[in-house]
């Protein structure tokens, strides 16, 4: 048995369609994920983190390059691959005409869970999701947030080894959101191993045990938090609210070419890659002759990372 | 097996959910026989060249027919319901190989259509006095559950090839109209043109409707019917073949 959950040896996929030019989603892709961490995939959008997923859970073959999940391939393999794996996909995949209780155990159903164990599971996760009150409604008749809560409660249904998550917290409640990521948390705990997409940047940086970013079929950077800002060694977020937002600081600004840059009422935020020593220069030339009310600088967070490795491969490329 | 009987229980929840699916799963081809056939009996009597045969008796085999293509394709427009939820995809990454979740579907409907097939018979000999010859019953469920499986392939081709609803529901008209009616369903096709006759003969469900029609009243030639017979079933396995094939290369 493979001391891997996942390995990604080139993997290729190329959208071909009838007069138009062949769309690389994924281009070249290798890595390895161990077991038992959660490894998050980021990207902009159509950076090809779906395709990407849909390959390793054998929903689309690959054009070029291979895939395993715990040693087997994803193309030569796929039962032993879909016995192994629990998908939450993008759409909200539930069974419309069946009720929230009879969408929990006819997913049990097809990965093959006892009866018994699959009626405690599905009580025990209808209590945890808050579905209580909603139990033997139809699907259907549920409001979009509470579809997406039974979508993601059946993949805590079974142990299967691995589990993917294609943007997970789409349309959930903060609450939900927490409870949920302390679930995945838990699961961890038990030895499964998580990939999960998300362009909500906070997510990963508080689920993430290694990040993989990939930008246009393309890894841009990857490693755990602290390592991936070291990457991003030299860039600074600055806030400065003023009493009346200055007329010229837009140009002023402009003249720095900032990685982002946002003016919201009085208070502007810029994120910039410069020298240490030369930080406070920036704010000291921003607030001369100024009334500002507040300053504050930060280090890199994920989010610029992200910003940054996007942006930067965008310009090269272009 | 399990994943066969995963998908089966699948289909068979979702049906049990609504009260208008049973009902028109049990008594479609019942009523079409009750409203049209008997309709068509009383104004115009027994059709020509078939021997004293009622139209109600003649009728019976192409409703047996029309009830296993309109599973087939009414099933097969659940996918773009599947599709369109999502449920659909994720189905795909559950531990189960292509052809296992289209063969659970189909044994599904099969059994839908032999238990509509029985009800039909019954009331058809109880209620209309048709001469159902019982000892070829086997025979006929056969048909029907070979009819049901290669329409639902045929039509699960069209699911999965195209992607907007409407084109397959135009296409399904189009269908409806052109097998149905270019075939021995509704009248024998002896007195038709030479050109119409061709067409008919050419058609998988006049095999389907000629075999029926031998199992449930003895009207035609055994040797004719063998090579229908046959004929339709090579149909429905290429059908599976390439319906697999297609639901493999779903994106």
């Amino acid at each position: 048995m493979s001391e891997f959950a996942l390995e990604v040896e080139n993997l290729v996929k190329v959208y071909a369609s009838r007069g138009k030019a062949p769309i690389r989603a994924v281009d070249g892709m290798s890595f390895r994920v161990p077991r038992g961490i959660i490894f998050g995939l980021l990207g902009p959008n159509g950076a090809g983190k779906s395709s990407l997923l849909r390959m390793l859970s054998t929903l689309t073959r690959p054009t070029e390059g291979t895939a395993k999940i715990l040693g087997y391939e994803v193309v030569k393999k796929p039962i032993e691959v879909r016995k192994r794996i629990s998908s939450v996909i993008q759409a909200t995949a539930v069974e419309l005409f069946l009720s929230v209780k009879d969408n929990l155990l006819t997913y049990a159903r097809f990965q093959g869970l006892n009866k018994a164990v699959a009626a405690r599971r599905a009580d025990a996760l209808i209590e945890e999701f808050q579905l209580g009150s909603e139990v033997d409604r139809k699907v259907q008749d549920l409001s979009g947030g509470f579809r997406r809560r039974v979508q993601v409660a059946k993949v805590f249904m079974v142990d299967t080894p691995v589990l993917f998550l294609d943007e997970f917290s789409t349309g959930m409640d903060p609450i939900l959101k927490r409870q949920v990521m302390n679930l995945l948390r838990a699961e961890v705990e038990k030895g499964r191993t998580i990939i999960l997409t998300t362009q909500i940047l906070s997510e990963a940086e508080e689920l993430c045990d290694d990040i993989l970013i990939i930008n246009r079929g393309k890894q841009s950077a990857r490693g755990e938090l602290n390592a991936l800002k070291q990457l991003s060694r030299g860039v600074y977020d600055i806030t400065l609210a003023f009493d009346r937002l200055p007329d010229t600081i837009q140009a002023e600004i402009a003249e720095l070419t900032p990685i982002r840059f946002t003016v919201e009422g009085n208070t502007i935020e810029l994120t910039l890659k410069i020298e240490e020593s030369r930080v406070m220069d920036v704010v000291s030339a921003l607030s001369r002759n100024r009334h500002v009310l507040r300053v504050e600088v930060r280090g890199a967070s994920l989010e610029d990372i992200f910003v940054e490795l996007t942006t930067r491969e965008g310009k090269e490329l272009a | 097996m399990n994943a066969i009987s995963a998908v089966v229980y699948r289909e068979a929840k979702i049906r049990a959910t609504n009260f208008t699916f049973i009902f028109w799963d049990l008594f479609f081809p019942l009523l079409y026989m009750l409203v049209f056939g008997v309709g068509v009996n009383s104004a115009l009597g027994a059709p020509t060249g078939i021997g004293n045969v009622s139209y109600n008796e003649f009728f019976l085999a192409g409703i047996l027919a029309m009830a296993s293509f309109a599973i087939a394709s009414n099933t097969s427009w659940s996918f773009f319901l599947d599709r369109d939820n999502g449920i659909f995809y994720e189905m795909l990454t559950y531990p189960m190989s292509r052809s296992e979740y289209l063969l659970g579907k189909v044994i599904f409907n099969v059994l839908i259509s032999i238990g509509q097939a029985a009800l039909t018979l019954v009331v058809g000999r109880l209620v209309l006095g048709i001469r159902v010859q019982w000892t070829k019953l086997p025979l006929l469920l056969t048909a029907m559950a070979i009819g049901t499986a290669g329409w639902f392939f045929f039509y699960a081709i069209f699911a999965l090839r195209i992607r907007r609803n409407d084109l397959f529901n135009s296409i399904t008209s189009v269908f409806y109209f052109v097998f149905m009616f270019a075939s021995s369903m509704f009248y024998p096709l002896e007195p038709l043109p030479a050109w119409f006759r061709t067409a008919a003969l050419l058609n998988p469900i006049t095999w389907e409707i000629d075999w029926l029609r031998y199992t449930s009243i003895g009207l035609g030639n055994f040797h004719s019917i063998l090579l229908e017979g046959a004929a339709f079933l090579v149909f429905s396995l290429a059908c599976f073949a390439y319906a697999v094939r297609c639901l493999q290369q779903q994106e």
